[in-house]
């Protein structure tokens, strides 16, 4: 047979198949924010915001990417994203400006549960996000477990972040004024 | 392959409101049209439209990775210096596709024709994969097609495989765009929305001009949430040359259509696929346009027109076919004229489909034109193989 077997419309039917949803299984909420205020208005949790954010803040030396001058670090990060630091054993060396911070909260039906991890971001001159790798930055409150470990960055795919909008329309005059884009 | 005359559904124009095909009729004029419908014989399917079409998919793609790295043919292509590295960036980490439509022209008799791709922003997706389907279904029920047709068109099942294959890779969150006021480009948007969430993958729809920029020059939705992947159904050469084009290679937003694609949807990829494959059956001799007086027996196109706009034809008997549109000034292509065959008037011409890099189905377009537009009626097709499908009744015009 060279057709489909069946074609199934979800959505754009009049009769729709209907999901349902589970009341109380378990998910992982993550998102990069590049502010307490942002990371607020969206999980309405300013005080978790607040403590991932100064957690990072003072993670973004030990465990950000390293480089030895400036213009190594600039390439990765772009010119004037980089700048001079020194670790807590007194070593000095090029490292990118945090830009935002990385939380990931368990949810229980849809509401956080206690603790949360925490980690600095960084973002590259090509627009990804970046953020330490393994479980170097684990957070937990009532006693927090914090390990050094490898410089290896991991690229933040999960980024439901919010940024204010400066304008609007600058796709479409285009495509708009032919009446359709398509072909 | 030949036309066949079959009674319409006496229901279809119902079944397609309650579907949401809403453009079954644009500005009056029927666009789907089951009046009639083309049966193919298996053999002329597999034979002569897909493995051709995965053959040329395949030959295009290996093009790509040449094109990336040579400054002379990006400027061929007419694609703007600034966005040349992003574009092979996104080649090399070889960014998710999801699919494409290749026009070819085909009698029934000897090879089809390349006439372009559509890699960039296909349309008459919907009424491929799902109207035609259950066209053909409700005419076997009825008894109107012969027991056992068949239908290449396994697009709708290919097209839930390749998302949810590149479910991974989508960043979020993953959003489809189109302009606000088109029917049929919403209605494309809406299809392959639909079908990004059956593979599971959370989607949304925002239209192309309500897309924001923030100071940091990150892409958001009307919510100020930041777009981490948008399926735009708008030509990315047009995006380049907008006011936010500029922000695209350092805003971190995915494209599907990856930037890649670029170099496939500009039909510079034309002679340079005749450069390197001179000869092949499925290509029409093509080279870049020199801006002479078009001899006979040729046919100029701008590298970026759609739909049919802005064509220049020269018969070989000399005379001269235009169509109007606004691609006016930019560069061009020549490739060989290669009529489509016609059927009392009508030139068909066959969108050959490719999901991820599978070919997968078939949709036909008529015109009463030689040169197909956007006005063209889609037409359904079967796979009748009783032998009957075999009597060629195509008759070329020139």
């Amino acid at each position: 047979m060279k057709r489909s077997r069946t074609a199934a419309l979800l959505l754009m039917s009049a009769t729709p198949l209907l999901l349902t949803a589970c009341g109380d299984d378990e998910s992982t909420r993550e998102g990069v924010y590049t502010s307490v205020e942002s990371c607020t208005a969206q999980t309405h949790d300013a005080a978790t915001c607040q403590q991932a954010f100064d957690k990072a803040k003072k993670d973004a030396a030990e465990n950000g990417p390293q480089f030895a001058s400036r213009d190594t670090c600039e390439v990765d990060y772009g010119t004037g994203k980089c700048e001079q630091r020194t670790d807590s054993s007194g070593h000095s060396f090029f490292g990118p400006l945090m830009t935002g911070f990385f939380i990931s909260q368990m949810l229980r039906g849809g509401s956080p549960m206690a603790g949360f991890s925490s980690a600095p971001a960084f973002r590259t001159s090509n627009g990804q996000w970046q953020r330490p790798d393994n479980n170097n930055s684990v957070y937990r409150s009532g006693g927090g477990v914090y390990a050094g470990g490898s410089r290896g960055m991991t690229t933040i795919t999960s980024a439901p972040d919010t940024a204010v909008t400066s304008s609007r329309g600058g796709f479409g005059s285009r495509g708009g004024a032919r009446g359709g884009s398509g072909e | 392959m030949r036309r066949v005359s079959i009674a319409e559904r006496p229901n279809w124009r119902h079944l397609a409101a309650e579907s949401g095909f809403d453009f079954h009729t644009i500005g009056g004029q029927p666009y789907w049209d089951e009046s009639a419908y083309y049966a193919f014989s298996l053999r002329e399917i597999e034979d002569d439209i897909e493995a051709p079409t995965t053959e040329l998919h395949d030959m295009a793609l290996d093009l790509v990775d040449d094109i990336v790295r040579n400054e002379q043919m990006m400027r061929q292509l007419d694609i703007p210096h600034t966005y040349w590295d992003w574009i092979a960036e996104s080649w090399r980490k070889r960014d998710p596709h999801l699919y494409g439509r290749m026009d070819l022209a085909y009698d029934g008799n000897g090879p089809a024709k390349l006439y372009e791709f559509n890699y960039d922003t296909p349309t008459s997706l919907f009424e491929a994969a799902f109207f035609q389907w259950q066209w053909l279904e409700q005419q076997l029920t009825r008894g109107a097609l012969p027991a056992g047709a068949d239908q290449f068109n396994s697009i709708y099942e290919s097209l839930v495989e390749a998302f949810g294959t590149i479910a991974t890779r989508i960043a979020r969150p993953f959003y489809v765009s189109a302009v606000r006021g088109s029917n049929e480009d919403q209605g494309t948007v809406a299809y392959l929305r639909d079908c990004a969430i059956q593979a599971g993958i959370d989607c949304g729809e925002i239209a192309i001009e309500d897309i924001g920029i923030s100071r940091d020059g990150r892409f958001t939705d009307l919510n100020d949430r930041v777009i981490g992947c948008l399926f735009k159904l708008y030509p990315l050469e047009d995006m380049l040359r907008e006011e936010f084009g500029s922000f695209l290679p350092r805003s971190g937003m995915q494209l599907i259509e990856p930037p890649w694609k670029a170099v496939l949807s500009n039909k510079g990829i034309l002679p340079l696929l005749w450069q390197k494959h001179a000869g092949h059956p499925n290509l029409l001799p093509a080279v870049f346009d020199d801006a002479t007086a078009l001899a006979p027996g040729w046919v100029r196109k701008p590298l970026y027109s759609r739909e049919g706009a802005n064509i220049a034809m020269r018969l070989p008997d000399g005379s001269a076919l235009d169509s109007s549109g606004p691609y006016i000034d930019g560069p061009c292509i020549r490739q060989a004229y290669h009529p489509l065959p016609s059927f009392d008037g009508r030139h068909m011409l066959i969108g050959s489909w490719v999901v991820g890099d599978r070919a997968c189905g078939m949709g036909l377009r008529e015109d009463h034109s030689p040169i197909t537009r956007d006005s063209a009626h889609f037409v359904p097709h079967a796979i009748i193989d009783d032998g009957s499908a075999n009597s060629p009744k195509a008759t070329l015009i020139a």
